[in-house]
């Protein structure tokens, strides 16, 4: 009998843009937009989405980490996020900071959170409406998280190195050239200060790009099983770990884990590269093909 | 200190909040393909590229007149990011008539004075990216015309 998903694990997560058009004033919603470019939102955003930047507003401006949880509880405040809102998050770049900041907010323990299929290419590609207004919502009164859900979806590099030496799975989401170690980046983007090439010892290549259409969407759920579940041989009771270079494109994989194919047990190192790559005595294996 | 036209730009953002520093970076990007080369302009150095500090290829293209003046034109790929935008289509503005030592020798805190010290803090490498490509084609200009002022010099 076959086992191969016929649906995702977690439709709900996922919202096509009709749906959203149709719900743009939606009661507990918020549309939340997070790209790469910081000024694109100023340049036009859907109607009545708040920008949220995955560095100015969900990182630590002093120290490599995300904000406090009273940070948190105050960003969702002043955007009139509640508890019970559900939050739509979409971006540039295929939504990979959407999926940053989703992943960011489940951190803080926000579990009503979705992302919009093809995010702002796609739905700018459409025609639709898209406004320049920066909405205002009535303050909310977030409590502050008793604690971020670090030890759930987030792994260190200690646990990377576990994850390693147990020959645990770990994807390697980066491109083919940075994952043999020919480069330290991406082609076109910054090099931020990564002194080593190469991967982590025993993690495999599956490039993010690889479950996403051309226009940005997510593949289906048979082809994405065909992918992660049978060629890579991830199962929903193993502990999978993902990164990348800085966790945005290792946050898009592992959305597509988490919510598509409904594994239990992923979590993000978020360090990533940027920290294996400079780390004294970090083991390191070069070339391959995952 | 700066270029005439430069330091209008710079007193402007100077006094505007943060708000309104933003609109006013979009505005300028907005405008940026006003600052691609016109039909049948001639210039001295093109240098169009892709760089690692940059999500697409940047063209910076430079024609000195005979007063020695600099002009500057620039072409943006379609995934060249906002700010980067903004910062091509306020320097070929601000530097347009400054010569190209001039611009070598300009100093780089002004950048914080248009962008604001938040913007620079978040996304540091590309705030200053076009200045550099700029900088940069000004330096080859000028050490092709010493090399040729050394030639000339040189005895037959």
């Amino acid at each position: 009998m076959s086992t191969t998903p016929t649906q995702y694990a977690h439709p709900e997560a996922l919202i096509e843009a009709d749906w959203l058009e149709q719900h743009l004033n939606g009661k507990d919603i918020r549309i939340v937009e997070s790209n790469e470019d910081i000024l694109l939102y100023d340049t036009g955003h859907i109607p009545g989405a708040v920008h949220i930047d995955w560095r100015a507003d969900l990182q630590d401006p002093v120290i490599r980490d995300y904000i406090a949880p009273d940070k948190f509880a105050r960003l969702c405040t002043r955007n009139g996020i509640s508890p019970d809102t559900t939050c739509i998050f979409y971006g540039d770049k295929a939504n990979w900071w959407a999926c940053y900041a989703l992943w960011a907010f489940r951190l803080f323990g926000h579990d009503k959170v979705k992302i919009l299929n093809g995010g702002r290419d796609k739905w700018k590609a459409d025609g639709r409406k898209m406004t320049r207004e920066v909405p205002s919502y009535p303050q909310t009164n977030y409590p502050v998280p008793a604690r971020r859900m670090d030890k759930e979806i987030r792994a260190f590099a200690d646990e990377a190195l576990a994850q390693s030496a147990a020959k645990k799975p770990l994807i390697d989401v980066r491109s083919p050239g940075e994952y043999k170690g020919e480069i330290t980046h991406m082609a076109e983007y910054p090099q931020e200060g990564v002194l080593r090439g190469g991967h982590i010892p025993g993690a495999k290549s599956v490039p993010w790009k690889t479950a996403t259409n051309d226009d940005g969407t997510f593949k289906s759920a048979p082809e994405l099983a065909k992918i992660y579940l049978d060629q890579c041989g991830l199962k929903s009771d193993t502990e999978t770990v993902v990164y990348c270079r800085i966790g945005e494109r290792s946050s898009h994989t592992w959305f597509v884990l988490t919510y598509l194919l409904g594994l239990e047990n992923v979590r993000n190192y978020d360090g990533s590269w940027t920290e294996w790559g400079n780390k004294v005595g970090a083991p390191i294996e070069k070339g391959g093909g995952g | 200190m700066y270029p005439e036209k430069l330091q209008n730009i710079i007193d402007l953002f100077d006094h505007l909040p943060e708000v309104e520093r933003r609109e006013t970076l979009v505005s300028y990007s907005d405008s940026a393909p006003k600052q691609q080369p016109r039909p049948n302009e001639k210039f001295d150095l093109e240098d169009v590229r892709k760089d690692e500090e940059c999500a697409d290829t940047v063209g910076v293209y430079l024609q000195v007149d005979d007063e020695g003046r600099a002009h500057i034109r620039m072409t943006l790929g379609p995934e060249v990011q906002t700010l980067t935008r903004a910062m091509a289509s306020i320097l070929c503005k601000g530097l347009d008539g400054a010569t190209p030592q001039e611009i070598l020798d300009l100093p780089q805190d002004f950048v914080t004075r248009i962008v604001g010290a938040d913007l620079v803090r978040v996304r540091s490498q590309t705030t200053y990216y076009v200045l550099s490509r700029i900088k940069a084609i000004c330096k080859v200009y000028l050490d092709r015309q010493r090399a040729r002022e050394a030639e000339i010099r040189l005895p037959a």
